[in-house]
C-alpha cells in the first residue's frame, strides 16, 4: 500500500465513532498534562524570583546600613562607642556579602564588589578589636575608613538605581539565571548583566588594603620564610623525587609540568612504582627554590588497619627525621579509610611552634608514608628569637577561670588570622568533662585563643 | 480494523504511562544500614540504643558501642515482635524499629541526611569530576576550599558550591547523583579537607572542550589535570 493509501485508510478509520472518541480522550489527556506542567513551571519560576528578590533587597538594605555605620564610626569619639558601631558594620557587611553570593549573576561580574564587602567587614572587625582594648584609631586607619566609606556610598547609589529597575519589573532574575536562547541573548540576558558590571566598575580604582585581618591584601604574596636554598632545574628536581622515594622502589618518573604563580613555585611529577598495580601512582610537587617537597600524595587504597597509632606516629616521626625535618612533635591526628593523617609541629627548645606544620599520611596496613604536606612549614619555618616571658607561668595560670582544672601546661607559638605569631603559655584543662586548650600571651597576659578538643573515634580534633 | 484500534490503544496507554511516570516520584523506604551490630558506626548504634531505650528494652547509657547489653536488648525486641532473635539489627529489624530513610526513587537524590562539609564536598566532586583521575578530583575539592578563603567568593563550602551558576554540576543536578561505592570521591574530599592542594591555590577550573565563557580564557592557566584547566 502506498503512503497515500495508508493515510486514506487512517482517515477512514478515524471516522469510526469509537476511534474518534479515543483520539479525543488522548488529546485531552495530553492537553491537561501540558497545562499542569506549565502551571507548576510558572509557579516554580515565581518562587525562584521571590528568593532572588529577597536576597537582592536584603543586600541593598545591608549595604545601606554598612554605609551609615561607617559614617557613624568616623564621628564617634570614644573607643568603646567606635567598637560597638564597627562591630555592627562587620556583621552587616558579612550579611551583605552572603546575600550577594545568592544572586544569579556570574561570579566574575561581581568579584570586586564581593571583595569590597569582605574586606570592609574584616577591617571593621580588626578595628573593633583594637577599640575594645581602648586603643583609638590611628590617623592612617581613619583615612582608610573614610576612603572605604566613600566606596560604600557610591555602591549604595548604583544599587539604588538597580533596585528601581527591579521594582519596576524591568529586570527579571530568572532571565538572568537561565542562559537564554542565543536569539534573545542580546536583549534579555546581557542587559542586566551589564548593569551589574557597572556596579563592579565602582571598584576599579579600589586601593590595596593592608591591615591586621585574614583578608588583607599583603597576605596573598607573603614571602615563604622556610623556603631556603638556591633555584634548581627540572633535572635536579627529578633526582630529588627519586631520592625521596628511594631509587630501588621507583620505576618511572613522569614530568607533569611546573607552576610559576604564587609565592611557592613548583615542579610536579607523577611517579610509578616497581611491584605495584598499574593504576597506582604518586603525585609530588618539588619547590623550584631549594628543591623541598611541598606535597606528595600516593593514591594507593589501604584495605586494612593493622598497626596502632603509637606505631604510626613513630613511623611518621622517623620519616620526617630521615628527610631533614628534625625536632618535629606530633600534635593531633585523624584516622580515616585505614590511614592516619598526623600533624607534626616544630619544637624549638621547649616551645611548640604550631605555624611550622607538616601533615604526614601513614597507611595503617604496612606503615608506608603515602602522603606529606609541608606548606605550613615551608611558609613560616625559621629559627625564631623567642623573647623571655614577661609574666610567669603562675601569673598566667591565675588568669584562667578557676572552674577549669589544669592538666598540663607549656610554651607555644600560635599563628594569628593574619599570619603573625604570638608567644603564649598553653594550658590544657578540663571543664564539664570537656577538654580545652587555652593560650595566654606571655607578654601581656591576654587570653589569645581558646580551643575545644573533640575526641572522636577517628582522632582528636581541635575547634 | 481491530489491529489498528489495538495499536492506538497501546499508544494511548504508553502515553498515559509516560505522563504518570514524569509526574510522580515514587517514595522508596530503605533501612539506614544493611546490618547494625558490633563494630558498626557509632551514630547508627546510638540510634538503635535510643529507640530501644525509649521502648524500655534497654536500660544502659547511649554509648554508641554495640556491647553485650545492647545485643541482649535487641534480642528481647526481636522475640517480642516475632523476629529471629539474633541480637543483630538486620534490615528487617530496622524496618520494624522504624530505622529507615526515605528517598525519592526516580529523581536522583543522593542520601541527603548527612549534610556535613565532607559529604557535600564529595558530592560536588562526584558531580563535577567523577571520571577524572584521582589528582583531578582532589584538585576540584581544593578549588572549592580555596574559594572559601578568597574574599571574592562566599565564605562557606555550601555558599561556594551553591552560588548560582558557579558549577555546572549544581545547575544540572549532577551533584545529586548518588556516589558509587567504589568511587574515590569521598577519599578525594578528605584529602582536600586535610589540606592537600594539587592546584597550588587555584580558584577556577574549566574544561577547554566545553567552556563557553570567553572570560574564563583570560585567566592564567596554572595547571592541566585530566580534562580540566586550573587557573587563578
Amino acid at each position: 500500500m502506498s503512503i497515500r493509501g495508508k493515510l486514506l485508510d487512517f482517515k477512514r478509520r478515524l471516522s469510526d465513532r469509537k476511534m474518534y472518541s479515543i483520539v479525543v480522550v488522548a488529546i485531552a489527556a495530553v492537553a491537561i498534562w501540558g497545562f499542569t506542567q506549565y502551571k507548576s513551571a510558572s509557579e516554580m519560576r515565581q518562587r525562584l524570583n521571590n528568593q532572588y528578590n529577597r536576597a537582592f533587597f536584603d543586600m541593598v538594605g545591608y549595604v545601606e546600613n554598612v554605609n551609615t555605620l561607617l559614617l557613624k564610626s568616623l564621628i564617634t569619639s570614644t573607643p568603646e562607642k567606635t567598637a560597638a558601631v564597627l562591630q555592627e558594620a562587620w556583621r552587616q557587611s558579612n550579611l551583605a556579602q552572603e546575600n550577594l553570593g545568592l544572586l544569579p549573576v556570574s561570579q566574575p561580574v561581581l568579584a570586586n564588589t564581593s571583595k569590597f564587602l569582605t574586606q570592609i567587614g574584616d577591617l571593621a572587625y580588626t578595628l573593633n578589636n583594637q577599640n575594645i582594648n581602648g586603643k583609638p584609631m590611628t590617623d592612617e586607619q581613619y583615612e582608610t575608613l573614610e576612603k572605604l566609606q566613600s566606596y560604600a556610598d557610591s555602591l549604595q547609589g548604583s544599587l539604588n538605581d538597580l533596585q528601581n529597575q527591579v521594582s519596576a519589573g524591568r529586570l527579571k532574575w530568572d532571565e538572568l539565571a537561565s542562559k537564554g536562547k542565543p536569539i534573545f541573548k542580546k536583549t534579555s540576558s546581557e542587559l542586566p548583566q551589564k548593569q551589574f558590571e557597572n556596579i563592579d566598575k565602582t571598584f576599579q580604582e579600589y586601593p590595596t588594603l593592608i591591615y591586621d585581618g585574614p583578608f588583607s591584601d599583603h597576605l596573598s604574596n607573603m614571602q615563604p620564610k622556610g623556603l631556603t636554598g638556591n633555584n634548581i632545574t627540572v633535572e635536579e628536581a627529578k633526582k630529588r623525587v627519586i631520592d625521596f622515594f628511594g631509587a630501588d622502589k621507583v620505576s618511572e618518573v613522569k614530568d607533569d609540568g611546573k607552576s610559576d604563580t604564587g609565592p611557592i613555585k613548583t615542579y610536579s611529577f607523577k611517579v610509578k612504582f616497581k611491584n605495584a598495580p598499574k593504576d597506582q601512582e604518586a603525585m609530588i610537587s618539588i619547590t623550584q627554590k631549594g628543591g623541598h617537597v611541598l606535597w606528595m600524595l600516593n593514591n594507593r587504597s589501604v584495605k586494612s588497619a593493622d598497626i596502632d597509632m603509637d606505631k604510626a606516629k613513630k613511623l611518621g616521626k622517623q620519616f620526617l627525621d630521615n628527610h631533614g625535618f628534625t625536632n618535629m612533635v606530633d600534635t593531633y591526628y585523624l584516622k580515616e579509610d585505614n590511614t592516619a593523617v598526623i600533624n607534626y609541629a616544630y619544637k624549638q627548645d621547649n616551645v611548640t611552634v604550631y605555624p611550622d606544620l607538616i601533615k604526614v599520611k601513614v597507611a595503617l596496613d604496612n606503615g608506608e608514608i603515602i602522603g606529606i604536606e609541608t606548606q605550613g612549614y615551608l611558609s613560616s619555618h625559621t629559627v625564631r628569637n623567642i623573647p623571655e616571658p614577661k609574666i610567669s607561668l603562675e601569673e598566667a595560670r591565675n588568669k584562667l577561670t578557676s572552674k577549669m582544672e589544669v592538666l598540663s601546661s607549656g610554651l607555644a607559638i600560635i599563628p594569628t588570622d593574619y599570619k603573625t605569631e604570638l608567644v603564649t603559655y598553653e594550658f590544657k584543662g578540663k571543664l564539664n568533662e570537656r577538654d580545652f586548650l587555652v593560650y595566654i600571651n606571655t607578654e601581656t597576659g591576654k587570653e589569645e585563643n581558646v580551643l575545644m578538643i573533640i575526641n572522636t573515634p577517628n582522632g582528636i580534633l581541635t575547634m | 480494523m481491530r489491529k489498528a484500534k489495538k495499536s492506538l490503544l497501546v499508544c494511548l496507554i504508553i502515553s498515559i504511562l509516560i505522563v504518570v511516570l514524569f509526574q510522580s516520584g515514587g517514595l522508596h523506604i530503605s533501612p539506614i544500614s544493611s546490618r547494625i551490630g558490633p563494630g558498626s558506626p557509632e551514630n547508627e548504634v546510638k540510634k538503635v540504643q535510643q529507640k530501644l531505650k525509649s521502648w524500655g528494652y534497654y536500660n544502659g547509657e547511649i554509648t554508641g558501642s554495640y556491647g553485650m547489653d545492647t545485643l541482649l536488648a535487641v534480642k528481647d525486641y526481636q522475640l517480642c515482635h516475632g523476629l529471629k532473635p539474633t541480637g543483630i539489627t538486620d534490615s528487617k529489624t530496622q524496618y520494624y524499629m522504624g530505622l529507615t530513610t526515605i528517598t525519592v526513587s526516580n529523581s536522583a537524590y543522593a542520601q541527603g541526611t548527612n549534610t556535613s562539609d565532607e559529604q557535600l564536598l564529595a558530592r560536588a566532586i562526584n558531580g563535577e569530576a567523577r571520571g577524572e583521575p584521582y589528582e583531578g578530583q582532589v584538585a576540584v575539592g581544593a578549588v572549592i576550599l580555596n574559594r572559601t578563603k578568597d574574599p571574592r567568593f562566599p565564605k562557606t563550602i555550601a555558599g561556594v558550591i551553591y552560588q548560582p551558576g558557579a558549577f555546572t554540576a549544581v545547575s544540572d543536578g549532577q551533584i545529586n547523583v548518588p556516589i558509587d561505592e567504589k568511587s574515590t570521591v569521598v577519599k578525594a574530599a578528605r584529602d582536600a579537607l586535610n589540606g592537600w592542594d594539587p592546584t597550588g591555590g587555584c580558584v577556577y577550573y574549566w574544561n577547554p572542550a566545553t567552556a563557553t565563557s570567553k572570560w574564563i580564557w583570560s585567566r592564567q592557566i596554572v595547571k592541566k589535570i585530566g580534562k580540566h584547566y586550573f587557573g587563578k
